[in-house]
């Protein structure tokens, strides 16, 4: 069953056509992830999903109702820009933001002191948001997001502005929440962490969705396509390959692209030559390939 | 509209404010501030010029010296018959300040006295001398007249006109002093509250645009609700400062009187100055505002407040700083500042047609309105209608505000004009 599902969906400014007609469905327990340029109308379609932009025309329906005041309560969002009340208190200010989601006095100081002593931030409780570290304030932005405990999760740009170690917890946080039946989505630039983590994405271009699905899927459908190679050595080698491209390359790995026509086996020919190969295999493309292919291909 | 949300974000917009240093700082800074503007002047009026300057008398008439002497023997002092070259030189080189030459042609009035001086010393100045003079020559000629007591008696009285002021339960001492004194004041009171709360407003937008807050606060409540919370949670904070200004006023007001009395009375330069401080009584009497003066004020500061802090919500909204605010601010600020103009013919006649339609605009009548009740009877329906007049432009406005406000709090990095502003209402 779709937990959000999003239904033709425009919404313009003035000049700008921000959402295009853009539909997908987000199903129940999974971790969706948004992908695109700068601009492409992540945020927009993130906010009417919020309610808090309501969209031109199409609509967007919440557990099957469509966004309202109500459905406000069944979601956590984690906007880019992070925002509390720098003047107010951090216990305070958890217990106002959980009360306006609707959770009772006594559930919300349950529900903040567990998430407190999860992040190891109990004792900030007194303190000034405005008074603690970039990374506390991340934490109490963090909490004050699921401390309602919402059924939909959105995470806009989640891991920016976190050190190795709270990206760490972070991410185990969001895999529990996946575990325990909660839904996802999450937007980000991160490849790497999409492709760890989401079980579907869609890319936008330019206020369109231009491709959407399960993950695994949209890479099959791009075929075994790509040569992923490590080996030791002199890696200039490389530049004497033609009809190639690379992606993520390195001194000791890179990933080859052949153009229609180039032949695999010329290529590993030639890495014998130069250079001591430890892996030559066939694999799917990565998520980055697959964007930069959608989004350049579409431009053309 | 979610109440409980509603009473959720009133409750953190007053108390997060009571508590703060600037609330308890405004609250005891604003009154001393309006004190002195009031109190400093008079005190000022009441002090004797302090630089003494010296009149040089040369009295042809031997009578009239000695008189100036007597009236004021700090001031004149004789000079010998020289012409008037050499009195000339007198003031030029600085040995006296002016003078004067009397002559019999003063007495008979033929002529008036003519004073040649520095030109410093102001109007004061003349008019004290003016006032030397005219008492020297009228109590020489009264004496050459021969004329008795009782007639000088009936030349020093001061008739002063009390008035009285009907009404259907009966007649009431009034003094137009007082209430026009009441009457200003709170045109002042109301003026600067519209600016105060009006920038509280705004920054507090602002704050939460600039803190980026604002996108977590809408993924839970309406912006409406927001704005609606905000507005009414600082209204209440702006009549909790009103209630603390009224109590303590009023009991530093019972203590003060006497006191008060005291230092005014010393400065006045009547004949009765003895009786009025031992009256320990104020040149005026102390005013006693009615109950419906009251009312019409707290009625009239909160629908003013709401009109204008709804406005001032609505620019906080359109911009990413405070400092972008200025330009949207100025057709918000004309309104606000046009009754300054009004306030001399409203105050000289308050019942006049001029008086009555300003009074009754809804932008103005905050600050006229609640004036006009303190210095004259106004008839009940004017005061209703211009509640009435103003609760219609508060919801327009509300609801226009509101529809900028939604839109503006998420637009950030483009300040706006007015034209966007009014795209933004259109928008759905």
């Amino acid at each position: 069953m779709s937990v959000i599902q999003v239904q033709q969906v425009s919404k313009s400014f003035e000049n700008t056509h921000a959402v295009k007609e853009v539909s997908f469905n987000i199903p129940k327990g999974s971790i969706y992830g948004i992908l695109g340029p700068n601009g492409a109308g992540k945020t927009t379609t993130i906010r009417m999903i919020n309610y808090i932009t309501v969209p031109d025309s199409g609509q967007i329906l919440i557990n099957g109702r469509k966004a309202d005041a109500q459905t406000q309560r069944e979601i956590g969002y984690l906007p880019e820009e992070r925002g509390l009340y720098k003047k107010m208190k951090v216990g305070e200010q958890l217990m106002y933001l959980a009360q306006l989601k609707g959770m009772t006095k006594d559930a919300a100081r349950k529900s903040i002191k567990s998430w407190l002593d999860r992040f190891e931030a109990t004792d900030w409780i007194g303190k000034e948001v405005g008074e603690l570290s970039k990374g506390m304030q991340q934490k109490i932005q963090f909490i004050s997001t699921v401390a309602h405990d919402p059924d939909i999760y959105i995470f806009d740009e989640p891991f920016s502005g976190l050190d190795p170690i709270n990206s760490e917890l972070l991410r185990n946080v969001i895999l529990e929440l996946k575990s325990a039946g909660k839904t996802i989505l999450f937007s980000t630039h991160r490849m790497e962490q999409v492709e760890q983590m989401c079980d579907f994405i869609c890319l936008y271009r330019q206020g369109e969705n231009v491709l959407n699905g399960n993950l695994t899927a949209i890479k099959q459908s791009f075929g075994k396509n790509t040569i992923m190679l490590e080996f030791d050595g002199d890696h200039t080698f490389l530049d004497t390959l033609s009809g190639v491209r690379f992606n993520n390359r390195s001194n000791r790995t890179v990933e080859i692209l052949p153009d229609q026509g180039t032949n695999p086996q010329d290529i590993l020919r030639h890495a014998i030559e130069h250079v001591r190969v430890n892996r030559f295999e066939l694999i799917y493309p990565s998520l980055q390939e697959i964007f930069i292919q959608t989004v350049n291909q579409k431009q053309g | 509209m979610d109440t409980t949300k509603f009473m959720l974000i009133f409750k953190r917009e007053y108390i997060t404010r009571v508590r703060t240093k600037a609330f308890i700082l405004s609250t005891i800074l604003a009154p001393l501030g309006l004190l002195i503007l009031i109190v400093v002047p008079i005190i000022l009026g009441s002090m004797q010029t302090e630089q003494r300057q010296i009149i040089g008398i040369q009295d042809e008439t031997s009578t009239l010296l000695v008189r100036l002497l007597d009236q004021n023997p700090d001031r004149y002092i004789p000079l010998p018959s020289v012409t008037s070259d050499s009195l000339r030189t007198l003031v030029l080189r600085g040995n006296v300040d002016g003078y004067i030459v009397i002559t019999e042609e003063h007495i008979d009035g033929s002529k008036a006295p003519e004073l040649f001086y520095t030109g410093t010393g102001g109007l004061s100045l003349v008019s004290e001398i003016r006032g030397d003079i005219r008492a020297a020559l009228q109590n020489e000629r009264l004496d050459r007249a021969e004329v008795g007591e009782a007639v000088r008696e009936i030349l020093a009285m001061r008739t002063s006109l009390q008035t009285r002021v009907l009404t259907e339960t009966g007649e009431q001492k009034s003094d137009t002093m007082s209430l026009f004194f009441v009457g200003y004041i709170m045109f002042f009171i109301i003026y600067a509250a519209m600016f105060g709360y009006g920038a509280v407003i705004m920054r507090s937008v602002i704050e939460e645009k600039s803190s980026r807050i604002i996108e977590v606060i809408t993924s839970s409540v309406r912006p409406f609700e927001l704005l609606l919370g905000k507005v009414i949670g600082v209204g209440a904070l702006g009549l909790t400062q009103f209630a603390i200004w009224s109590v303590t006023g009023a009991g530093l007001l019972a203590l003060a009187a006497p006191l008060a009395g005291l230092l005014m009375g010393g400065g006045g330069s009547s004949a009765d100055m003895g009786a009025a401080a031992a009256q320990a009584d104020l040149p005026f009497d102390l005013p006693s505002i009615g109950a419906e003066v009251w009312v019409t004020f707290i009625l009239f500061f909160l629908a003013g407040y709401l009109i204008y802090s709804s406005l001032y919500a609505a620019v906080g909204s359109a911009v990413d700083a405070e400092s972008d605010a200025n330009q949207l601010m100025i057709p918000l600020m004309i309104p606000i500042m046009l009754p300054l103009l009004f306030i001399g013919n409203v105050a000289s006649d308050p019942n006049s047609t001029f008086s009555v339609i300003t009074s009754l605009v809804p932008f103005f009548a905050p600050m006229l309105m609640p004036m006009r009740v303190a210095m004259t009877p106004v008839p009940f329906w004017e005061v209703a209608l211009g509640l009435i007049l103003c609760i219609i432009t508060f919801i327009g406005i509300m609801w226009l505000s509101a529809r900028i406000y939604r839109v503006g709090i998420l637009m950030y990095g483009k300040k706006a004009s007015f034209g966007e502003l009014f795209k933004w209402v259109r928008y759905n």
